[in-house]
This record gives structure tokens, sequence and C-alpha cells, in this order.
């Protein structure tokens, strides 16, 4: 079958929601190369709205496309309305540019962003014809996955021919050199895998091997991607991407990507003034937005805001920011320009004293986070919405009522601005990470996490405050995911067989089904959850993260003297 | 030549700008397609007018929302300029912009946009078939002064007399296939909209409704109070 598009007919599209997300053709799309020598798939493991606002999709699919003898395609993970269509008719999921099933590609590069995607990696793979564990797999495309929750691959090796840890720009390329050789040569499938091991940051799990994290240290002189795909059916972020820096150098004691994306590469002010009117003129979008972990820590920010401010290409263009620490540099953007978008402002404060925050090392004082509060007096900002975790190291029910606290202070200054503020609190449970200082923490459990949400949840009874919280299951699940070995390969797939997939979707989420998969596969939970000793190897120890485990153990260290050091 | 440009006059130029909607385009949304075409215009850096208020906006209006995956060669756009531009330009400058599927078919530039009450609309439509006894009986179903059709909305049903909304259906071929060609009027009480026609004649085709594989809108005419049947 060439194309899979030309299968399904009018009716069956009629049937689905938004059929535009299957069916490509958009603006900036890449035109079918003749004979391309390679043909790779880009995929996002959830919706299209989603994958087309992911960066990564974005940067590989200019680069990959660039090259001439490559031709690079999408694919999401459809909704089960699609699905339901594919399995009925035994049609296998397929790229967007052309309509050619997954399976006769030569490459699929999984992105893979939270671990709540992983049962729909399977599913894509399943969808597609494609076998699920690599051991399977003696011809067809390889499975190569990367992204932040592929900082640990243990979870995913059962699945993946390889994987990519770090920054993917100058892998994925190299990749595709080695498979282009490996293609030439005829080489099988097990000598493809072996010749990827020669590329910095890719590991193997045919033949495993201690890696090393890539980093792309070209990252501040590079080109972001200035032609992106234009979605034809509206992304959850409409807007004009621009990365200004990668890397945090915060280092916020839970934070996996403060640590994944080291170190701290600013783009040039002047390069970026250049890239956003390009970017606009390439794409029309009404907003730009400036990216990275924390966008006020950009060292020029504000001469960035005043560069962007005089080249503006149209009346309504804005500027989105969409990830703000509560400092002084904030408040002066709050102050800088009229045309910062003024949806609503998000901050993370994440803890609710200054014990615990200093615990976290999240350089927030009170005073910045009231300070903020104040300056947003003066703007049109009608909504703040405010982050906080709980069942974090260290944490005491002293630090949960920090919280309410925190929030009716903020709610007495928000009352005396105009327009008042609507302020919406977040409640999530702390989930340990791997690579970071509290990789070696205990996980709350579901009893433990709901107790502590109720004592926040009680003490803001009488809050104005919308209030929401993540279900504590997930955090156990994603807990289990991201610390978890080789072995919690077999509970994913479980779990998929079991009919899990769009995990991080409440309406398809079944913990049933994920409990039913603990027991078939005889895997406890708690043994993931506990804290580990500092001095016991870690599974995923052989990934050198150009962060010394030593760094770590000592911010460990820091972290619990910050809390005793304050209870005293 | 940018929305910014200072020389502008105070004097809005209306441009009303039609366009086609056909293969994969038609399963554009109407919303999504309204935010493709503004995207279309800054990326042209027209320069268009905007309107007032916090959350400034390209000043255009579009016609009824086109239901989903009906085809389309009669879809438009108004906009208005705040400075003259050429319309060939224009039009070809839009066909580069625009996705697969959509083409501008005519820019009219000044476009003079009479208010006067619409009463309704006559629009042409072509559907093409597989099965030449699909198409008849499909025929047979539009034509017949009996047929009725039941529509439930938030609780409630509604009976709509099909004879209310056609004028005129004929057999041709199109393209080497069966095809008919229908003249309709909707947008007036009791008249029940196409779209809920050709739901209808989808239900009544049961499993043969696949045998009706395009569904065209070729021409659609606003009937205004003052002419009656303006088209």
């Amino acid at each position: 079958m060439k194309n899979v598009i030309e299968a399904l007919s009018h009716w069956e599209l009629l049937e689905i929601e938004k059929p535009a997300r299957y069916l490509g053709g958009e603006v900036n799309q890449a035109p079918l190369k003749e004979n391309p020598e390679l043909r790779v798939c880009l995929v996002f493991p959830d919706l299209y709205e989603l994958g087309m606002s992911n960066l990564a999709i974005k940067i590989f699919y200019e680069s990959l496309n660039a090259r001439p003898n490559i031709q690079a395609e999408r694919a999401f993970a459809p909704w089960p309305d699609f699905e339901n269509i594919l399995r009925r008719k035994n049609l296998p999921l397929y790229g967007l540019e052309s309509g050619m099933p997954l399976k006769d590609f030569d490459a699929i590069f999984v992105t893979l962003p939270y671990e709540m995607t992983f049962t729909n990696v399977l599913n894509i793979l399943d969808l597609a014809g494609i076998p699920l564990t690599w051991k399977d797999r003696t011809a067809g495309p390889l499975v190569i996955a990367g992204g932040p929750s592929a900082s640990n691959p243990l979870p995913v090796a059962r699945f993946m021919d390889a994987v990519m840890i770090g920054d993917g720009e100058e892998a994925i390329l190299e990749l595709c050199d080695r498979l282009l050789e490996a293609k030439r040569a005829k080489a099988s499938i097990s000598e493809t895998r072996k010749s990827l091991l020669n590329v910095e940051g890719v590991w193997v799990p045919q033949f495993p091997a201690a890696v090393r994290r890539r980093v792309y240290k070209g990252f501040a002189d590079s080109e972001p991607p200035l032609k992106p795909v234009i979605p034809n059916v509206q992304a959850i972020h409409n807007r004009a991407p621009l990365e200004i820096f990668r890397g945090c150098m915060k280092g916020c004691r839970f934070c996996n990507a403060g640590y994944y994306y080291r170190p701290k590469r600013e783009r040039p002010v002047q390069d970026l003034v250049s890239y956003a009117t390009r970017l606009l003129q390439n794409t029309g979008e009404e907003s730009l937005g400036l990216l990275s972990l924390s966008t006020s820590d950009y060292c020029r920010l504000d001469e960035l805001i005043r560069g962007l401010d005089k080249e503006k290409l149209y009346p309504e263009q804005s500027v989105s920011i969409p990830s703000m620490r509560m400092n002084e540099n904030t408040i002066a953007l709050l102050d800088s320009t009229p045309h910062i978008r003024k949806g609503g402002l998000t901050f993370a404060p994440e803890a609710g004293t200054q014990r615990l925050r200093n615990v976290i090392n999240k350089n927030v004082t009170e005073d910045d986070i009231i300070s903020v509060m104040k300056a947003t007096g003066g703007s049109d900002y009608r909504t703040v919405k405010l982050y906080f975790m709980m069942g974090l190291p260290f944490e005491t029910d002293t630090d949960l009522e920090g919280i309410v606290d925190l929030v009716y202070r903020l709610e007495d200054i928000g009352r005396q601005t105009k327009p008042r503020k609507q302020i919406s609190i977040s409640l999530s449970g702390f989930v340990p990470k791997p690579f970071t200082p509290f990789q070696w923490a205990e996980q709350a459990d579901i009893a433990e996490l709901r107790r502590k949400r109720i004592i926040v949840c009680r003490g803001l009874d009488s809050s104005k405050s919308r209030v929401s919280w993540r279900e504590e299951y997930l955090c156990l699940l994603e807990s289990v995911l991201s610390r978890g070995d080789e072995r919690i390969g077999e509970l994913i797939e479980a779990a998929f067989k079991n009919g899990c997939k769009f995990d991080g979707w409440h309406e398809h989420f079944s913990r049933e089904k994920w409990e039913a998969a603990f027991v078939q596969t005889g895997i406890q939970p708690a043994d993931y959850l506990k804290s580990r000793p500092v001095s016991a190897p870690l599974p995923w120890d052989f990934i050198d993260f150009q962060v010394p485990r030593a760094f770590l153990e000592k911010e460990y260290q820091l972290a619990a003297q910050a809390a005793e050091g304050d209870q005293s | 030549m940018t929305a910014n440009d200072k020389n502008c006059s105070n004097e809005e130029i209306k441009v009303r700008v039609t366009y086609s909607k056909t293969c994969q385009a038609r399963y554009i949304a109407h919303l999504d397609t309204i935010d493709v075409i503004c995207k279309a215009l800054r990326r042209l850096q027209l320069p268009y007018s905007v309107t007032q208020g916090c959350h400034v906006r390209p000043k255009i209006s579009f016609g009824a929302p086109l239901p989903l995956g009906h085809a389309s060669y009669c879809e438009y756009f108004v906009l208005s300029l705040n400075k003259p531009v050429d319309a060939s330009w224009l039009q070809e400058s839009l066909n580069r912009e625009f996705p697969h599927g959509m083409t501008v078919l005519q820019v009219e530039i000044p476009f003079s946009d009479k208010k006067t009450a619409n009463i309704g609309e006559q629009l042409s439509y072509r559907f093409i078939f597989s099965e030449s006894s699909t198409a008849d009986d499909s025929m047979q179903y539009l034509l017949d002064e009996n047929t009725m059709f039941s529509v439930e909305r938030k609780g409630q049903t509604r009976d709509y007399q099909i004879k209310h909304a056609v004028i005129a259906v004929r057999k041709i071929e199109h393209a080497g296939n069966p095809a008919l060609e229908a003249e309709f009027i909707q947008g007036q009480a009791d008249v029940p909209s196409v779209s809920k026609i050709v739901t209808a004649l989808a239900a009544h085709l049961g499993d043969r409704k696949d045998h009706l594989r395009l569904i065209e809108r070729i021409s659609l005419c606003e009937l205004t109070q003052k002419t009656g049947d303006s088209c």
C-alpha cells in the first residue's frame, strides 16, 4: 500500500473528531523528494495538537529535510476514534507527508517528552505493524527514542533499537549517516544497531555500554527552526516558538530538565531579533513565544524585548513568555512593553515555606513572591497561576500549612489590585527523577500524598482561589516509570496489552489496568518508590550525565543540612 | 509594503477573496480555516485594517461556515485594507501561502459591500458517486415531495420536509462518474440546511453511503430582501 490516506473514505473521516489531524498538507510541509536515500519518520506519541507544538519535532524536521538525500515525515498518536477506523479497516499508521506506512520507513525517531506517553509508543508500533520489542525485530525500521523521559533509557530499553541521551541536533544527523552507510552496505539489523554505538550520546540496548549524555556545544550559534509546519488544527501552543537559551544553572534539586539541558547556552540578542523576524515572516503567528526553562533568566531580556518591539511586522504581533521566575527581572518585564501577551501569569514557587524552598534550592524568597504579586497590580493580567509540590524530601506539615498561608497573603494583595487577580493553585505530588540530587529520595505513597493534599485543600476552604491537583496514582506511576529498570518495560507492555493508552489524559487513564499490569508482571511499586541508599549503585549509573554523581550526592547532603539547619 | 506602514489613507478598501477548498483542505474546520487565512495574511504583511479594542485582529469577515468535508468552489472572505494592492499580485501571493487544497479563484478590489437584508442562500451542489444506482436512489430521495427527516438537538426532535429546500436535481456524468447536480435554498425558516440534508441522505443510503464519494459546493448566492433572488 503506497498511500494509506487514500484508503480512508469521506464518511470515515467524518466519523472522527478533527480529521485534519491525520491528513497533512499544511503550509511549510516538506515537499516529497524523488527517491530519497533514507526515509525517516518523526513520531510524537501524543495528539497532533501537542506534537505540533513540540520544539524537538520542529528542529529535527527542518534539519533532516535540509539534507537532499533524506525525507523526514511526521506521525502522531491517533485519538481512539481514528485508531478504531485504522484497526477496523486493518490499515497501518502512516507518515503524514506521503501516507506511507511507518513500517516502510528506514527509521522511526520517537520523542519522549513525558513518561505518560510510553504506552502510546507501543500503540503506535502496534498500529504500524512493527514488532514491539527490539528482539522481535529482524527487519523494518529501526525504532530510536530520545527526549527528557529517555534520560534513563532502561524502562523503554525493551522496545528501542537505540536511545539518544541528551541534545539531539547533531546526534540525529550522525545517526542518519550511520543508517545510510548500513543501508548501502545492506547490513543486517543487528549490524546496523552496532554501527550506531559510535555516535556520542547513543545507547543501544542490544549492545549495552557506558554512554555519555550528548551536549550540543554549538547551540548558541545555531539557527533555530525558522520555517516550521503550520498546523491545520490549532495547536495547543498557538505561537511561533523561539528557543532563546537552553539549560538552566539555578540548580533546583528536583528538576530533571535543569540537569538534562545543562549547561546554559544563550543565543545572542541580535541573532534572536533576526530569527524572530524570519520566523514570523514564515509562520504568520500572532504571538512569538520566547522559550527556555526560565525566560526571565535570559541575561539581556530587556534588550531583546525592545529589539523585538522595534522590528514589529504586523499590528497584532505580541510576545508570549511562558516560563518566568519570580524575581526582579520579571517585575521589570511586566513593566517593559505593552506587547507582551496578557493572558495569565504562571509561576512555580513549588514550596510554601522558605525552609523548604531552601531545601529544594528554589532560589525564590517570600519577598520575591510578594513583590511579583504586587507588581502585577499595574498590569492587565487577570489570572495568576501558582504551582506547588507536595511530598518533597524533608517536607513537614508546617510546609504544607505554609502553602495555605502564602496563598491567603497573595489573595490579599490580589484583592487590592485593579483588575483584581484571580489566583489558581495547582498541586502535584513530587516525583523523584534520575540525575537530580533527589534521585535517591523516597516517593510519598498515595495515602501520604492524599493526606498532604487534604491539609492544603482544607486550609484553603475559605479561599477564593481555584485549587486543582494531580491524581496521586499518576505521581506514583510516573515515579516507577522514570526511576525504573529494564523490568519496567514488561510492565509498560502489560499495561498496553491491558488497553492503556493516552495515560496523560484524564478521560483515558485507567488505574485498574495499570494495577492489573503490576499484578501480571509481579512488579511491586513499593520497590521503586522507596528511598535508595546513596552508597548503592543506581540502575542508570552507566550514563555519564556530565553532572558528576559526587555533585548530586553533595547537593542531596546540602538539602538535608538545609532542612536540619532551619529546624533548629 | 507592511501593515505598519504609516503612509496610508484613512479610507478603507474592501477586498473580496473567493477561494476553493478541496482535497484534504475540506477537512479543515471553519475556525481553523479562519486561523489559516489570518496567518497567510500576516505572512504577506498586507496593509490590512485592524479591529479596535485590546485584542487587535485583522478586519475581516467570512462567509457562512462550510460543513466539514464538503468541497467548495465559492468560499470567500472580505478584508479591509488601508492601502490598495494589485488584485493579481494578491491572488498569486495568497495561493503561495495557502495550504494544499485551498486556492484563490478571484480577487475583487475594490469590493462594494452593500448591506442588504439577507433572506437566505441559494446553493448549487454536485454529488459524485461511484455507483449509478445509488445516484438514482439519491435523486429520488431528494426529489420526493414526501421525504422527511428528523434531527435531534439538545434533547428535542425537529422534523424537516426536504421539499422546502430542494429546487432542482439532475443526473449528470462528471469525469466519468455518475453525479447529481442539485440546487438548494437554505437559511430560511423551516428549511433544512444542505448539511442536514446530506446527513439525512447518508442515513437513508446506509452502507451504500460510501458510494457518495464527494460533495462539492459549486456556487452560493445570497438572497436579499430587495431582489428576492439575487443570483
